[in-house]
C-alpha cells in the first residue's frame, strides 16, 4: 500500500468510525442507498461505489473477520466474464482492511475444478496480493444449516461462511440460461454444498429463500464486463459487452433489481426476483428503486 | 577393489537411484499439477524405453523422440544392466524393499535358473504377440507399470492418508493443532488435491503393485529377476557387454559376495553377466577386496549367461501366437456398438489398442479425474487402456493435457483449439428419467454447464401436464448433436442420484471413420 493511500484510508476509516453511529441512525428501512458507478477502472469505480453508499466503515467493524464471496464458478478468464473481476475484488478487500477487518477470507464452491477456476479467473493471485486468505471449499467442513424458507429448509453449508462476522457478496452480472440472470442472490449458491443441482427444481423459490435466510451485509455487483448470452459459462468473447459499471448496496434484492435493469431486463420477468418480492425483500419495479447513478 | 572405493561406488549407485526415483515422481506430479498453462516434458522415462520404441515402430508413425531409447541400449553394451541397477525407478523401489527384507538374517539360496529364465520367455511371448496386432507390452513394462500404479493408486492413496492425518491434526485445539496447521495449509496449497481422486480398478492395480513390492521381502528384486521384459531385453545385450567383475588373487573363496547379490549369484560362483545389475553389493560384502570392476572385450566362453533352451524359446513363441489370437476372436472385435468413450484425440480403436501402452499418464494429467483404466470394455487386450468416465469427471473444455502427455500418441497431440472441436461422443437425453420430461419440472443444470459457447444443450418452453395433473410451463432440455463435443460435464452434473438422465455415448465419435 502506498503511503498516500494508507493516510487516505486511515482518514476515511477514522471519520467513518466517528460518523458511523450517525449514519446508522439516519438509515431508514426500505430506502437503502443503491449506487451505480460507471468508469474506466473497475478498481476505482468499486471504491467510489462503496464510498458513496456510506463507506465500508458502515459495514465492517474493527476486528471483524470478513468473508468476501466472489463468483469463481468457472474455469474462465477475466475477458470471458464468467467470474468476478479481480480488480473489483481487490478494491473490496482493501476497503475491508482499511475499515479494520482482522481477516478477509475469499472462498467459493466452484462448478469446475476448484484449482483451475481460482487460478484462471485471476482471483486467487489477486486476493493473496491484497492480503486476503484464499480458501478452497473443503467437504469435511460442511454443516447443515436451516434457512427456514418456504421451500428451502435444511441444506449443507460450508462452515467457513457461518463463522465470519461480515459477509460481502461480490457477484458478476451475467446471463443465465434457466433463471434468466445470475447476480447476487444466485451467487449465494456458492456457500452451499451437497447435490446443488437438486435446487434447480424450484429455482426461483430456492434462490429467494437462500437470500432471505442468509444475510449479505454488503453487495457489490461487478458489471464491468457483462456476459449477455450463453451464460453462465460463456466462453465466446463476442457474447461479452463492456458496461464498465459497479453497483453497490446493502440490500441484496435492490442490487439485483438495479443490475437486472442495467442488463436490460425487467426484474418482473426474473422468477427468483418475483419470489423475493413475494417474500417482501424489496421493490421489484425499477422506478421505485432509488438508484443513484454516477460516473467517474 | 579396496573397501573405500567400493563403498563410494555403492553410495553413488544409491544416490543415482534416489535421484531417478525422485525425477520420476516429480515429473509425474508435475503432469497432474494445478497449473494448466505450463506442462514440462513428462515423457522422459518413456522415450528412453526400448520396448516402447518397438511399440512405436510397429504401430507407426515413427517419432524421433524414441531414438533416445537407443542410448541405454548402446550403453548396455558397455556397462551391462546398469540401467536396471542405477536408473530404473521401479528397480530402485524393488531394491529398497529387498534391502528391507535383507535386514533379517537369511541363508544363501542357490540361483534359480528357471525363475530367472521366465522373464526372457515372457519377453518372447510379448514380442511375438505384438507382431500380430496385440500389444501387451505395457502390462509389464516397468515404466508403464510404475506410472499406472503411481497415478491410480500410490498418489491418490498418499493424498487420502496425508489429508486425513493432517486434517484431524489441524482441527485439534492446542499446540498440536497449531503445529500441524501451517503444514496442512501449505500442502493443501501445493501438494494435496482439493478433491480426493478416485479410480476405477484402483484396488486391483494396487493389489498387484503392492504384491510385487512385498514379494521382494521373500525374493530379492523379484519383479526384476522374474518378470521384467525390459530387464530381459537388457539381459540379452548385457551378455556381450564390456563390464566384468573378475576376482583377483586375494579371494578367500568364502562366498560372502553372494550375501546380498540381487540374483542370488556372485562373482565367485554362478556369475551371470546377463543378470548382474551392477548394484555392487558384492564389492562391499567381500572381506578381502578381491573383486574388481574391469572393462574388457568378452572372449568366447567368457559370456556367462543363462541358457534359454531352444524348446523353451519355441514354446514361448507359440504362447505368443496364442496371446495374439485370443483377444482377436472376442466378440468386441466385430460389434460396431460399444458402451465406452475414450479421451480426446484418441485414434481409431484398432490403432489405439496397438499404440496405447496402458501407462496411465493421461489419467494422472486429467484435472477432473475423468480418465480411468478400463476393465474389459474393449476386450481382454483393452485392459487398463484409458476410458473417459463422465460419472466421475468430465473433459475440461479449457484443457488438452492428456493429449500432450501421451508418450505414444495413442491420444494424438491436439492444440487447445483443436481439442475444443474434437468430438469425443454425443450426449443423449433419457426422457424417461430427465426431470423436465418425466416429472414436469425445471432443472437445466446440464444446460448451465454446457461449455460449448453456442450451447449444445438447450431448452424449449412447453406446456405439460405434470404428475399432479396440473398444466404447467416447463423448460424441456434437448441436445444439438452437431454442436455437442461429448465432454460429459452434463452427465457429470446431472442431479439425479440413480443414474444420470443425460449420458455421453460413442455415437458420432470423431476417432472412428464414418464409412
Amino acid at each position: 500500500m502506498k503511503r498516500r493511500t494508507f493516510v487516505k484510508n486511515g482518514a476515511m476509516f477514522s471519520s467513518g468510525l466517528l460518523l458511523a453511529p450517525l449514519a446508522r441512525g439516519q438509515a431508514q428501512p426500505g430506502a437503502a442507498a443503491i449506487v451505480q458507478v460507471k468508469g474506466a477502472s473497475p478498481y476505482e469505480i468499486t471504491k467510489k461505489a462503496i464510498t458513496e453508499i456510506g463507506g465500508m466503515g458502515k459495514i465492517v467493524s474493527r476486528g471483524d473477520v470478513v468473508m468476501v464471496k466472489p463468483n469463481i464458478g468457472w474455469n474462465r478468464t477475466v475477458e470471458q466474464a464468467a467470474c468476478t473481476n479481480p480488480e473489483v475484488l481487490r478494491a473490496v478487500i482493501e476497503l475491508a482492511f482499511a475499515a479494520g477487518a482482522k481477516k478477509v477470507v475469499v472462498m467459493d464452491n466452484t462448478c469446475h475444478k476448484a484449482e483451475d477456476c481460482y487460478q484462471r479467473s485471476g482471483i486467487e493471485a489477486m486476493a493473496r496480493k491484497a492480503g486476503a486468505e484464499v480458501r478452497y471449499s473443503d467437504e469435511n467442513r460442511l454443516v447443515v444449516h436451516d434457512f427456514k424458507g418456504e421451500v428451502l429448509g435444511k441444506w449443507p453449508v460450508f462452515r467457513d461462511f457461518l463463522e465470519v462476522d461480515k459477509f460481502i457478496n461480490v457477484p458478476i452480472l451475467k446471463h443465465h440460461g434457466s433463471s434468466g440472470l445470475t447476480i447476487a442472490m444466485k451467487n449465494l449458491y456458492g456457500i452451499l454444498g451437497g447435490n446443488r443441482g437438486k435446487l434447480h427444481r424450484d429455482m426461483g423459490e430456492n434462490i429467494a429463500d437462500l437470500a432471505n435466510g442468509f444475510r449479505s451485509h454488503l453487495v457489490v455487483v461487478d458489471a464491468f464486463r457483462v456476459l449477455m448470452r450463453n451464460g453462465p459459462v460463456g466462453g465466446r468473447l463476442s457474447d461479452v459487452e463492456l458496461r464498465q459499471t459497479v453497483i453497490a448496496s446493502t440490500r441484496i434484492m435492490q442490487a439485483d433489481v438495479a443490475a437486472a435493469a442495467l442488463f436490460g431486463r425487467d426484474a418482473r420477468e426474473v422468477e427468483y426476483l418475483q419470489a423475493a418480492y413475494a417474500r417482501k425483500m424489496g421493490e421489484i419495479e425499477i422506478s421505485k428503486v432509488p438508484v443513484r447513478a454516477l460516473s467517474v | 577393489m579396496d573397501a573405500k572405493k567400493s563403498k563410494r561406488l555403492q553410495r553413488l549407485r544409491i544416490l543415482s537411484q534416489i535421484f531417478f526415483t525422485w525425477l520420476f515422481f516429480f515429473l509425474l506430479l508435475k503432469s497432474g499439477g494445478a497449473a494448466i498453462e505450463d506442462l514440462p516434458h513428462t515423457g522422459f522415462f518413456f522415450y528412453i524405453d526400448p520396448l516402447l520404441l518397438w511399440v512405436n515402430l510397429l504401430a507407426g508413425p515413427f517419432f524421433r523422440a524414441f531414438l533416445l531409447a537407443l542410448i541405454p541400449l548402446l550403453l548396455t553394451l558397455v556397462f551391462g544392466r546398469f540401467f536396471c541397477g542405477w536408473l530404473c525407478p521401479l528397480g530402485a523401489l524393488n531394491q529398497f524393499f529387498t534391502w528391507l527384507g535383507s535386514r533379517r538374517g537369511r541363508k544363501k539360496v542357490a540361483v534359480e535358473r528357471n525363475s530367472l529364465r521366465l522373464k526372457y520367455l515372457l519377453l518372447i511371448v510379448l514380442l511375438v504377440a505384438s507382431l500380430f496386432a496385440s500389444q501387451l507390452l505395457g502390462w509389464l513394462d516397468p515404466f508403464t507399470l510404475l506410472t499406472r500404479s503411481a497415478s491410480t493408486v500410490v498418489l491418490p492413496g498418499a493424498n487420502f492418508l496425508a489429508q486425513h492425518a493432517m486434517q484431524s491434526g489441524a482441527q485439534s485445539r492446542g499446540w498440536a493443532g497449531k503445529a500441524v496447521k501451517p503444514f496442512y495449509d501449505l500442502s493443501r496449497r501445493f501438494l494435496l488435491t482439493v478433491r480426493q481422486r478416485t479410480y476405477l480398478q484402483a484396488s486391483a492395480i494396487g493389489l498387484i503393485f503392492f504384491s510385487l513390492l512385498l514379494l521382494n521381502l521373500r525374493r530379492r528384486r523379484f519383479f526384476c529377476n522374474t518378470l521384467c521384459p525390459l530387464g530381459a531385453l537388457y539381459g540379452l545385450l548385457a551378455k556381450y557387454s564390456l563390464v566384468h567383475l573378475p576376482l583377483n588373487e586375494n579371494c578367500l573363496k568364502c562366498g560372502a559376495c553372494a550375501n546380498h547379490c540381487t540374483y542370488y549369484g556372485s562373482p565367485y560362483q554362478d556369475y551371470l553377466k546377463s543378470e548382474c545389475v551392477l548394484c555392487l553389493n558384492c564389492l562391499n560384502d567381500c572381506p578381502a577386496a578381491a573383486i574388481d570392476v574391469r572393462f574388457q572385450l568378452p572372449r568366447k566362453g567368457q559370456r556367462p549367461a543363462l541358457d534359454l533352451g531352444r524348446r523353451h524359446i519355441l514354446a514361448a513363441a507359440g504362447c505368443g501366437l496364442v496371446a495374439a489370437a485370443l483377444p482377436q476372436i472376442g466378440v468386441e472385435k466385430k460389434s460396431k456398438a460399444h458402451a465406452f468413450i475414450r479421451p480426446p484425440g484418441a485414434v481409431a480403436e484398432k490403432d489405439f489398442l496397438k499404440k496405447c501402452v496402458r501407462c496411465g499418464a493421461c489419467m494422472q494429467s486429467c484435472p477432473t479425474n475423468a480418465i480411468h483404466p478400463a476393465v474389459f470394455q474393449s476386450g481382454v487386450e483393452g485392459l487398463w487402456t484409458p476410458l473417459l468416465v463422465p460419472l466421475n469427471g468430465y473433459c475440461e473444455y479449457e484443457c488438452n493435457r492428456c493429449t500432450q502427455v501421451c508418450p505414444t500418441y495413442a491420444l494424438a497431440r491436439l492444440t487447445l483449439e483443436e481439442k475444443k472441436l474434437f468430438k469425443i461422443g454425443t450426449a443423449v437425453i433419457d426422457r424417461s428419467t430427465c426431470y423436465t420430461y418425466a416429472d414436469g419440472y425445471n432443472c437445466a443444470v446440464c444446460e448451465e454447464h454446457c461449455p460449448v459457447p453456442e450451447k449444445a444443450i438447450r431448452f424449449r418452453e412447453v406446456e405439460v401436464n405434470n404428475f399432479r395433473g396440473k398444466t404447467k410451463k416447463v423448460k424441456q432440455i434437448y441436445v444439438v448433436p452437431d454442436l455437442c463435443i461429448g465432454c460429459g460435464i452434463c452427465e457429470n452434473v446431472c442431479p439425479r442420484t440413480d443414474a444420470p438422465a443425460i449420458r455421453v455415448g460413442a455415437e458420432e465419435e470423431q476417432r472412428e471413420n464414418p464409412y
